[in-house]
Formats: structure tokens, C-alpha cells, sequence
């Protein structure tokens, strides 16, 4: 069954076109990636699907409600955690926690367990009294997650949740996150970091320039690029041959396998493991001195790369 | 409904909690208030004194028991060396001189008293229609008398002294009341003033709130647009009343102030805090930033004030001035309030004021709400 189908969806601020015929659905109890560069098109399509603003065009269904035309029944099903730190800070996480749940219809013993069931899963039960304005970045992200589940909601929404935390607080969301879709909840979760993605999402969409250019599960699109490991050795540039090394590595492999740059050479191969040898050995051999081996397993910044001819972080 | 509640309760307790909104809504214009208003009272108190220089005759002292109807002044016999020093060390408005020979004057159709003054100000003219209005009774009473006894000049005298129904006792009353009025106008129109920098300044949190990503949070929330702002608008509005109630109530235990008839006061109030209300929102419609709504407010706010008689009474500026002000809603609420309070309540004025606020409060509403981005 599916929670969430979006279907060509298209919107322009201006002449700008910021979202061009996005499409895909995510089933329920999934956790979906949205995967892009900062401007890429992912919090203008999360903000059409949580009826924030309309599209141009295109079709947004939640639980088979149209989000376009009835934002407000498909909004009771959602969660949403927007990319700022949308809480009031005069006020405490408690205070902070009941408004929104309030905002939810959630009243009474029913609100007041729910604050206390999401004080517990965010780890803030200690400091509930304590004004949002003396939390660290990290604490404030995990309220900002904790007014989003109170009441319990089918789909939870996360734009960017870790931006800008330590890695401790950015580790406790992301268990968080984890704990939740482990207990049925289906999440959308957009970033531009894609080891939390890769660790947190079944499938994955990676979008860029307002298009979605793929989307599967993370060996899917590893396909996408022949998962090709690579071998990277960092060499000595004073040492370097250059030319010697060319000539060295073309007879061992393919060229279009081979990147030869000052202060690097890598090798792209399925099977990394079996050539290592021969490779290393062939760069020696120009008299060239190496400073370090890696192996890089294929990757979403390596799709991405294959996909755009850019890196995620450009 | 719950939800309306619920963010109004938000923003009324945000409001409680804000020192600097505490000090714009409610010390500043009590302190104002106070200030000014004392000013105002303390000028009743403090009459200006006028020495008598006058013979030990009974005419003499008629005609100062007539001179001290006018309350006004604080009437003090001196001798004429005293009255000439103390004019001129400026300890005293004036000095009157009461002359011995009232018949010599009059048949000689000199001036029946002599005022010694050091300038002409506006003290001197108020006091100079009182001397020449005693002067013409005391002719008149002595033309009257002139064939009769020696003793019926003086007693007629007495008997005008006497009669409470002389028009200097009736100008007095009035005079109070007036003064009554236009104080309590200037405590409604500071109140009015720093209640549309209170609210405006309220009002322009809603940019905030989008920035800070509040607002939008809100937005996709089950909570519809109308709660929302209904939500925001009843929180500036309550915030208004507990302004114009506790100035009210302030002002009535320090200065003894009347409000007029409430049955009108608290609708009519009520108009002028929603018109209130929609020109915080129409300023937080149109710009972008808190900066910019603090900067464009403090300039229409001062200027608006100005012209609509909130600083000074309208009718003491140009015709122009006045017709311009037509074009202000502090005008009109003035006018209302003016109404109301000084008890002389003309219905179909009221009604005027009262449509004009209406217009106005409809127009600052469409375009905030228009100006207001609900995403």
C-alpha cells in the first residue's frame, strides 16, 4: 500500500523552475531518502507535499487523500520536521511540546503522556523544564524531532534534521529516526549527507537541478555505475613519473579504469582485492614513492558523481 | 476553538513575558500620563495671583468681593509700592487698582480700574475681559443707585456679589469640565499611541515567526489559516484592552477621572483597539523584516498622531490641518472618545466616528491579510 504518491510534480518561483515533473511513491512503513546538493529541488518538494504551498502542477496523494485539495485532512496523518529549529525558545521543550501537540488535537492525560513518551525518545526528559533557548544545536534538533511525533503520526517528514549538530546529538537523531521506522512509522528523509541516508533509507532518490535521476534501493543504484570499487594511492609529487606511470598502468588496465593527478592514482576495478598487488607493484616500478592505499567501496557520492559529473557537496 | 485558544494563550503569556513590550504597553503611557496629566492638574491648582490695591471703603471691598468671583485667581490685597514690586519681580500676573473716586470716574467717563502689568500675556487678556465685565456691573449698579441713598451702591453690589447665578460662576464650571475632558482625552491619547507601537511591534512577530520557521510549522499543522490568525489577532487584540483598562483604572485612582457612559465606552474602545490591531497587521503585510516594520511604524505612527489630535486638541490647528486629519483614524477616534467622555454625547457624531473607524479597521485588514504570506 502506498502512503505517499507524487506524480509530475512541477513548481516555479518566477522564471525559476525549481521542481520539473518529479514522480515517485513510498509504501507503507518504508524509510525513503531524498538525495540532492544544497538548491537541488528537496525541501520545495517536501514543502508541496506537506501542503505547505501548491505545485504548479502534478498530483500529491497521502494515504489516497489529494494533499492539493484537502492539505488540511492529509496534514492530521503527518509529521514534519522542518530544516529550522521551529520552536519557540522563551519557552521550555515541555511547553514547546504542548502547544504543538495541542496544535494536533492531542488534550488532556493524552497530551500530557505524549510529551512524556516523546521527552523519553528524544532523551530530554531531564531538562524538560529548561527554556529552548539554553539547548545546544543538538538538543534543539531532537525537540524540533519530538514536536513532530507527538501525535503519532503514519508519515514523518525530516528536511535536513541534522544540520549543523555534533556528532553525538547527530547519532542519537539518527537512532531515533531508526527506532521509529522500526516501530512501523513511514519516513521521507531528505539530505545532502549521504552516509545518513545510506544508513537510515530502504530506497533512495537522488535529485538534482529539480529532477529525480534515480531512485532504488542503495545496491540498485550502485548498479547504475557497474559497482566499481576504487583504489586510491596518494603518491610523493616530488618522486612522481607521471608519464612513466601512464604507460606503466595502460598495459595493466583499460584506460577509461585509470586516473592519473599529481598527488593521486586510482584504479577503478569490481574486484579490487585481486589486482592490488600488481598495482601497487606497477607504480614502484616508475620509481615513484607511495604515500597511502585506499580502497573506496562504490557509493552514493560515487552514483552521484556517475550521474551529474559533480560531486554532493559542490 | 481550542486551538484559537491555544495560540492566543501563546502569545498573550510571550506578551507577559516581554519586559520591553511590558514598558512600550503599560509604564510609558501611565508615566506619560502621569506626568502630563499632573502637569494639567497641578496648572488648576496653581492660580495666579493679582494684588488689589484698594482703599478701606465698603465700595471698595464690593467691588473685590466681585472682582474675587473668578476663581481663577487668587486675589491678595497689596499696597500700590508692593503691587508695583511684585509685578515687576514677576511674583504675581497683575495688580488691579480699585479706585476711591468711582462717581468722579465714571462722570468723567474714565476707566473705572487700573490694571498694572509687566506684559500683556495670555494671562493678562483672560484677566482683562474679567475686569472689564466687573467694570461694566459696577457702572451699571452706580447708574442705577445714583439718585438713591449713599448706602444703596454698596448694597447692590452685594446683592450681584451674592447672586450665584452671575455668569462668572457659570463660565467656572464649564471651565473645570472642559479641562476635565480634554485630560482625560490626552490619557486615551497617549494610550492610543504607545498601544500602536505595542501592537504593531506584536503584530510584525508574525515575520519573525517565518523566518524562525514557526509560522510555517504552523501552516502544516491541521490548524486552519482562519484559527491561526484568528489565534493572533485576538491575542493583539486582548493585549489592547488590558492596556486601555489598566490606564483607565490608573488614571482614575490618581487623578479622579470619569470615562463618560461605558455602554458606549467599551464598544467604541474596542473599534479603535481592532483599528488598532489592523494597522499592526497591514505594516507586518507589507514589509519583510522586524527592522523594517519597527522603522516604518515609528514614522506613521508619530506623524498620524500628529495630525490627528492625539498631541494636541485639532481644533487649535489650521482649517487644512483639520481636513487633512480626515484622513487619519486617530481623528476620528479622538472624536468619538471626545464625545463619550465629555457626557455630551451627539449620537449621529458618534455614528460617524464610529463608520469611519469601521472603513478604516476594513482596509488595514484587507491589506495585511493580503500581505501576509500563509506559507
Amino acid at each position: 500500500m502506498n502512503m505517499l504518491t507524487v506524480q509530475d510534480l512541477r513548481k516555479s518561483f518566477g522564471s525559476f523552475e525549481a521542481v520539473k515533473g518529479v514522480n515517485f511513491s513510498v509504501e507503507k512503513g518504508e524509510s525513503y531518502g531524498l538525495l540532492g546538493p544544497n538548491g537541488a529541488g528537496k525541501s520545495t518538494t517536501i514543502n508541496m507535499i506537506t501542503g505547505l504551498f501548491p505545485p504548479n502542477s502534478g498530483e500529491i496523494k497521502i494515504k489516497d487523500i489529494d494533499v492539493i485539495k484537502n492539505p488540511k485532512q492529509a496534514q492530521k496523518w503527518i509529521g514534519v520536521v522542518p530544516q529550522e529549529i521551529a520552536l519557540y525558545q522563551s519557552m521550555s521543550a515541555r511547553e514547546n511540546l504542548k502547544f504543538w501537540g495541542r496544535m494536533y488535537d492531542l488534550s488532556g492525560s493524552e497530551l500530557e503522556k505524549s510529551v512524556d513518551r516523546v521527552l523519553e525518545i528524544i532523551g530530554l526528559t531531564e531538562r524538560a523544564k529548561d527554556k529552548v533557548s539554553t539547548f545546544s544545536g543538538g538538543m534543539k534538533r531532537r525537540v524540533n524531532i519530538g514536536a513532530a511525533i507527538l501525535h503519532k503520526p503514519e508519515l514523518l517528514i525530516m528536511d535536513e534534521p541534522t544540520v549543523g549538530i555534533d556528532p553525538q546529538s547527530r547519532n542519537h537523531i539518527l537512532e531515533t529516526v531508526k527506532h521509529l521506522n522500526g516501530e512501523g512509522m513511514t519516513i521521507i528523509y531528505t539530505s545532502h549527507y549521504m552516509e545518513e541516508v545510506e544508513y537510515l533509507c530502504e530506497r533512495i532518490g537522488i535529485v538534482d537541478h529539480g529532477q529525480l535521476i534515480a531512485s532504488g534501493t542503495l545496491s540498485e543504484l550502485r548498479e547504475t555505475i557497474g559497482d566499481h570499487s576504487k583504489i586510491i594511492l596518494s603518491i610523493d609529487k616530488e618522486s612522481s613519473n607521471l608519464e612513466g606511470l601512464a604507460q606503466s598502468l595502460t598495459g595493466l588496465f583499460s584506460e577509461k579504469d585509470i586516473q592519473i593527478q599529481e598527488q593521486q592514482v586510482m584504479v577503478f576495478h569490481k574486484e579490487p582485492q585481486l589486482i592490488l598487488t600488481d598495482f601497487i607493484q606497477s607504480v614502484a616500478k616508475t620509481g615513484t614513492k607511495i604515500t597511502s592505499v585506499n580502497i573506496v567501496e562504490p557509493n552514493l557520492e560515487s552514483v552521484f558523481l556517475h550521474l551529474t559529473g559533480r560531486n554532493l557537496r559542490d | 476553538m481550542r486551538k484559537i485558544w491555544t495560540i492566543l494563550i501563546l502569545h498573550l503569556m510571550a506578551f507577559f513575558k516581554s519586559p520591553g513590550v511590558l514598558v512600550l504597553m503599560f509604564v510609558m503611557p501611565v508615566l506619560f500620563s502621569g506626568i502630563f496629566g499632573g502637569m494639567t492638574m497641578n496648572s488648576e491648582q496653581n492660580k495666579p495671583i493679582v494684588n488689589v490695591v484698594l482703599s478701606d471703603t465698603e465700595n471698595s471691598g464690593q467691588i473685590l468681593n466681585l472682582l474675587a468671583k473668578d476663581q481663577h485667581y487668587e486675589w491678595k490685597k497689596a499696597t500700590r509700592q508692593e503691587a508695583e514690586k511684585n509685578v515687576a519681580a514677576q511674583d504675581v500676573a497683575a495688580a488691579v487698582v480699585i479706585p476711591d473716586d468711582i462717581g468722579e470716574r465714571i462722570s468723567a467717563s474714565k476707566p473705572l480700574l487700573d490694571i498694572i502689568v509687566q506684559r500683556k500675556n495670555e494671562s493678562y487678556l483672560a484677566l482683562s475681559a474679567h475686569l472689564e465685565g466687573t467694570a461694566g456691573l459696577v457702572l451699571r449698579s452706580y447708574q442705577a443707585t445714583s439718585k438713591l441713598d449713599s448706602d444703596a451702591f454698596p448694597k447692590v453690589l452685594e446683592t450681584i456679589t451674592n447672586n450665584k447665578g452671575v455668569t462668572v460662576e457659570k463660565q467656572t464650571i464649564q471651565k473645570d469640565k472642559q479641562t476635565n475632558v480634554e485630560a482625560n482625552l490626552m490619557f486615551v491619547g497617549f494610550a492610543m499611541m504607545f498601544m500602536m507601537f505595542g501592537l504593531s511591534g506584536a503584530a510584525s512577530t508574525i515575520l519573525e515567526e517565518r523566518m524562525g520557521g514557526t509560522w510555517g510549522r504552523l501552516m502544516v499543522s491541521p490548524a486552519s489559516k482562519l484559527q491561526i490568525i484568528l489565534g493572533y489577532l485576538l491575542a493583539y487584540f486582548f493585549m489592547g484592552w488590558t492596556q486601555f483598562a489598566i490606564l483607565m483604572t490608573t488614571m482614575n485612582l490618581m487623578f479622579a477621572t470619569t470615562w463618560g457612559n461605558l455602554t458606549y465606552l467599551i464598544p467604541f474602545a474596542s473599534l479603535v483597539i481592532l483599528s488598532v490591531v489592523g494597522f499592526g497587521l497591514m505594516i507586518a503585510g507589507l514589509v519583510k523584516t522586524k527592522q523594517q516594520a519597527s522603522a516604518i511604524s515609528a514614522v506613521l505612527i508619530v506623524s498620524t498622531c500628529m495630525l490627528g489630535g492625539v498631541y494636541w486638541p485639532i481644533d487649535i490647528v489650521p482649517e487644512l490641518m483639520q481636513k487633512i486629519a480626515l484622513g487619519v483614524p486617530q481623528s476620528w477616534a479622538m472624536s468619538g472618545f471626545k464625545e463619550i467622555i465629555s457626557g455630551s454625547l451627539h449620537s449621529a457624531t458618534l455614528m460617524k466616528d464610529t463608520l469611519a473607524l469601521v472603513g478604516f479597521s476594513a482596509i488595514f485588514f484587507f491589506i495585511g491579510l493580503r500581505g501576509i504570506k500563509f506559507e
